[in-house]
């Protein structure tokens, strides 16, 4: 139980921190973390496909192409000289609802499993998943790795067509 | 998902991904890759097409019909847009680092997307798409394509969260999102929730009334040939498709009567808002916008009836509509190169120097009118039938009475823009390159010959929708 409860707190403050810090490096390691953690919870509810997705997609893949964006972006965050201090009320809010949600929001997913109509452990392999139940979705994650590259490379970078 | 039809999601994909490697210099490499690579699918799908509807027998036909004829338009509006954007001259600012990457992208992910058999399949190419065309409008590096291209982001993106919201609570229900296997046996409170959703979020993407904000300044804003683009497929194959393939999914368990009152009803609205709003626009992109919207009202119409006919008429109207609004936009795109600007109230007498330009618009507004003998008319009229046949006789008459409004406000446009006494300022100018009217003067053909061999095309979309 205590593992688990780290585990949030650490999704929590790896959210609070990733909206929360003024260097965008930060917020996208920040973000990592989260998804990190959220695999880590998937793992444990028994849903080791989604998990490895979120480990492999989220937090390696995303992490990749947020960092290349960044280091596109001129560094000026030294310029922007805002008071952020207010904005601490947000993840207070974040950390109340977490605590009241604690109190109301298992009963509501013991709830939930009723309407579950697949069993949980009787889930194949993971090879077996991929490559028979949802093939289409490799290239569901080719196209969209490729669209955030093209996206990224489209938007950050200037070249005209008329320079040559 | 239709696994023999793979090879024309994998192909653009693969040459999108080769184009970065191409030296920069040789940049006229990557247009005839780009181009190649549409026009290979095309013939293939047009011949597919074409087999069968001159031979008139289906016999040997075991493919998937319905996708090929969505992919052959995803194809036919990919081909027009990138072979215009070739020859579109463009200003110094232009980014074109990798705007054929991008329409490549995003025409696989549109073919992925009407090939897959479920839900999650569907929302994860159709995010594809929204990234992809979120980019594409930013081509021109202009101040306002950057504000059209921030509002399709916040207006369109809360679209896709409610999306997956719908999908989760579907797989909640259901343990399962495919549409063969899925049932909806009863409608209980948990399908009703996420069906809510899921169709809130699509009526969004699509830009339906009343949530058709983002619209006119998302078509007004971006690159030229893109707007083409997202007028003419990217809001159908990632809105108004996934809509009508619920209405099939549903109209096969027997209810729906209230999911029908509700898109008639946003139907009629969208139609009618939008042909009013088309008639007191004064720039030409933003009535084309209005005018789009307006159609896709008449889409939802014919598919809420959960008939076969209006299923029939909602999938014609769809592809026509691609056609036609694809033409138009190209045309003001042409219009805007040579005059510098299209705004209506400066524009007069243009047919003088401009006469294919002048001609394919009227075609095109003609059609989209619902005149005979295009294939627009026969759209309409099978949309006004299914909706006679089904009983609601108040929303046929107000589509017959929409359609009067069309004609008016393309009349107007036709008017101001074209027609008249040409001021002296366009002395000067000429008609648009004969290479900029290849896919105008091809798409006008396709549009004059589905109309004039209707007797040919209907039992295609007979067949295939059966």
């Amino acid at each position: 139980m205590i593992f688990y409860l780290l585990i949030y707190f650490i999704i929590v403050v790896a959210a609070a921190m990733a909206i929360m810090s003024k260097k965008l490096l930060n917020s996208a390691v920040m973000l990592a973390l989260l998804s990190i953690g959220i695999s880590i919870l998937l793992f444990a509810y028994n849903a080791p496909w989604a998990a490895v997705f979120e480990l492999s997609v989220c937090a390696g893949l995303i992490t990749v192409l947020f960092i290349s964006a960044v280091s596109l972006v001129k560094n000026d965050e030294d310029a922007l000289k805002e008071k952020r201090v207010k904005y601490t009320v947000f993840p207070l809010m974040l950390v109340g609802f977490a605590v009241i949600a604690s109190i109301f929001v298992p009963e509501y997913f013991a709830n939930l499993f009723q309407f579950a109509s697949f069993n949980p452990s009787n889930n194949p392999p993971l090879g077996d998943m991929i490559w028979l139940y949802r093939g289409f979705d490799i290239i569901g994650q080719i196209t969209l790795l490729a669209a955030s590259i093209f996206v990224i490379k489209h938007i950050f970078t200037k070249e005209t067509k008329n320079e040559h | 998902m239709a696994i023999d039809l793979i090879s024309y999601s994998l192909v653009p994909l693969f040459a999108a991904l080769i184009i970065p490697f191409i030296p920069r210099k040789h940049r006229r490499i990557t247009e005839i890759i780009a181009n190649i690579t549409l026009l290979s699918g095309i013939i293939n799908l047009g011949y597919v097409i074409i087999y069968y509807l001159v031979l008139n027998d289906y016999t040997s036909y075991t493919s998937d019909a319905f996708t090929t004829l969505m992919l052959f338009t995803i194809y036919l509006v990919g081909m027009a847009i990138t072979f215009f954007s070739t020859y579109y001259e463009v200003e110094k600012d232009t980014n074109f680092s990798s705007y054929y990457s991008l329409i490549l992208v995003s025409v696989s992910a549109m073919c992925s997307l009407v090939m897959s058999r479920d839900f999650f399949t569907l929302y994860i190419f159709m995010e594809a798409l929204s990234v992809c065309s979120f980019a594409l409008i930013t081509s021109d590096s202009k101040t306002f394509s950057i504000e059209a291209a921030i509002k399709y982001f916040f207006l369109t993106f809360p679209a896709s969260v409610l999306i997956i919201f719908g999908i989760s609570l579907l797989m909640i229900n259901y343990g399962t999102f495919d549409f063969d296997t899925i049932k909806f046996t009863s409608m209980n409170f948990l399908t009703f929730v996420s069906l809510s959703f899921i169709i809130l979020g699509f009526l969004i993407k699509a830009g339906i009334v009343p949530f058709h904000f983002w619209t006119p300044d998302v078509y007004e804003g971006s690159y030229s040939p893109v707007s083409a683009y997202m007028a003419g497929i990217v809001t159908k194959v990632g809105g108004i498709y996934a809509i009508i393939k619920i209405v099939m999914l549903l109209s096969s368990y027997g209810f729906g009567s209230n999911l029908s009152k509700l898109l008639l009803f946003t139907g009629f609205l969208s139609v009618f808002v939008g042909a009013i709003a088309a008639t007191v626009q004064k720039n030409m992109k933003r009535m084309l916008a209005y005018s789009s919207i307006s159609q896709m009202g008449y889409i939802i119409l014919a598919a809420a009836t959960f008939s076969p006919i209006g299923i029939i008429a909602a999938v014609f109207h769809l592809i026509n509509h691609a056609t036609f609004k694809t033409v138009l936009f190209l045309n003001s795109a042409c219009v805007e190169k040579s005059t510098g600007t299209t705004n209506m109230d400066e524009l007069k007498g243009l047919e003088h120097r401009m006469p294919w330009t002048s001609w394919t618009s009227i075609i095109a507004l003609f059609s989209t009118a619902g005149l005979p003998p295009l294939s627009g008319f026969w759209s309409k009229l099978l949309i006004i039938l299914a909706l006679w046949q089904s009983g609601h006789i108040f929303y046929a008459v107000a589509a017959l009475i929409a359609s009067v409004f069309t004609l008016a406000y393309f009349t107007i446009m036709q008017k101001k823009v074209f027609f008249g006494k040409l001021p002296e300022k366009f002395n000067d100018i000429k008609e648009a390159k004969y290479q900029l009217l290849i896919p105008v003067v091809v798409i006008s053909l396709i549009i004059i010959f589905t109309g004039v061999f209707f007797n040919r095309v209907f039992p295609y979309f007979e067949r295939i929708l059966s």
